[in-house]
């Protein structure tokens, strides 16, 4: 046998024992993650909400802050991500209505600036 | 003899730490399409404000309980109140917080409340009039108006389904330095009520409900606090808690409370002769 046989063996051993390891005896436990991690349906249905609730109060400022959950992305993006995907499954029409009228308020929305930080 | 197999020792453990590289470092594990019940607490916490926002627009039960049952809480009611209660200890805005009360109110009733109008304070003591009106027989005075009320305060405005929601009107703010103190105490005896609810009034020297106030509540090895407010469908400065029969209670509203001590649930009887413990109404207001 080969010299460096038995040092591979047992280098492919310690790998296949990290595997085993991480996907059987100690898996990824999901937790504590983030809304921009949510499947693409859970995410829209948030963005519904978000819109339900616009359609209510018509405040876009409350509703940029509450789809800034979703991380950096700008919140005429998130909610036209939210609509396609609500096209996309098939939502009902009064939902697509919702999530086009965030979207447009998104879309013209300004934030505005803090005291402090306009040139 | 054999001599130890060092090199294939320091091989495995070499290979392990190759993999554990390649899986931290090379090619990190991604989150992504998790699930609402793997939200961290906090995001947990903005995604009921969201349930509870939606919910005050289309007044849709069982949409929201839907929504609810993915963050995976084992009683969404509890969740609910106990954010409602964080997120008025952290002053949070009070209309928002209202829509998550509202929420859990609705949930534990189990049907959609109406979209109250504006509805006076007048309206609000008459049920608690009615609440607190005593058994035939009992030697107890039925309550009067317990709360003076000014018809220009209103107890919540939700949304109506097209049309932007109506703006509350503003919320009385506690004041600081005057205590509060107990102006009135009413022994209860409806059974139709929680057996032992002590339901609790905090008015200003005006006599206006005043939400968002903590209450202490404290008896013999154990002490609790609540808030007023979280059931606006009754009234905006209404608390309630229920106390166990033989177990006495001493109340205060934190901070600047005189104490409202020896509460105990008092033993009431019904017109059949049977005997069932029946509750307290406490007022507390600033002088």
């Amino acid at each position: 046998m080969p010299r460096w046989l038995p040092p591979l063996i047992a280098i492919i051993l310690g790998i296949a024992l990290g595997l085993i390891y991480g996907w059987v005896i100690n898996p990824v436990q999901f937790v504590d993650t983030t809304p921009d991690s949510l499947r693409a349906d859970y995410r829209s249905d948030y963005v519904l909400m978000i819109a339900e609730a616009y359609h209510a109060n018509q405040d876009a400022g409350i509703a940029a802050r509450r789809l800034a959950v979703f991380g950096s992305d700008a919140p005429a993006t998130i909610a036209a991500q939210a609509l396609q995907t609500g096209q996309a499954s098939g939502y009902a029409a009064s939902d697509i209505s919702l999530l086009q009228e965030l979207t447009r308020a998104m879309q013209a929305y300004q934030p505005i600036p803090a005291p402090g930080n306009s040139p | 003899m054999r001599r130890f197999p060092w090199v294939s020792l320091a091989a495995v453990l070499a290979g392990f730490a190759l993999g554990l590289i390649y899986a931290w470092v090379i090619a990190p594990v991604r989150y992504i399409d998790t699930t609402p019940n793997t939200l961290r607490a906090d995001f947990k916490d903005q995604f009921r404000i969201a349930i509870a926002a939606s919910y005050a627009s289309t007044r849709d039960l069982g949409r929201a309980k839907a929504r609810l049952a993915l963050l995976g809480d084992g009683d969404s009611n509890q969740a609910l109140t106990a954010q409602a209660q964080r997120m008025l200890a952290a002053g949070e805005p009070f209309d928002i917080v209202q829509q998550v009360a509202q929420l859990a109110a609705d949930l534990q009733r189990g049907v959609a409340q109406a979209p109250p109008s504006t509805t006076t304070i007048a309206t609000v003591s008459a049920r608690i009039a009615t609440q607190t009106a005593t058994a035939p027989g009992s030697s107890l005075e039925a309550p009067t108006a317990t709360i003076d009320l000014t018809a220009s305060e209103t107890v919540s405005t939700a949304g109506i389904f097209d049309t932007p929601t109506p703006r509350p009107t503003r919320t009385p703010i506690p004041t600081a330095g005057a205590p509060y103190a107990l102006t009135k105490q009413d022994t209860v005896c409806n059974p139709n009520l929680t057996d032992g609810l002590m339901q609790i009034t905090v008015v200003d020297r005006n006599s206006r409900q005043m939400p968002g106030v903590e209450i202490v509540i404290t008896w013999s090895g154990g002490e609790e606090h609540f808030f007023t407010g979280l059931k606006p469908e009754i009234a905006n400065g209404y608390a309630d808690y229920i106390m166990q029969a033989g177990i006495t209670y001493t109340v205060r509203i934190a901070g600047s409370g005189t104490p409202a001590p020896n509460l105990t649930a008092p033993a009431c009887t019904d017109s059949s002769g049977q005997t069932y413990t029946g509750g307290l109404h406490l007022i507390f207001q600033q002088p």
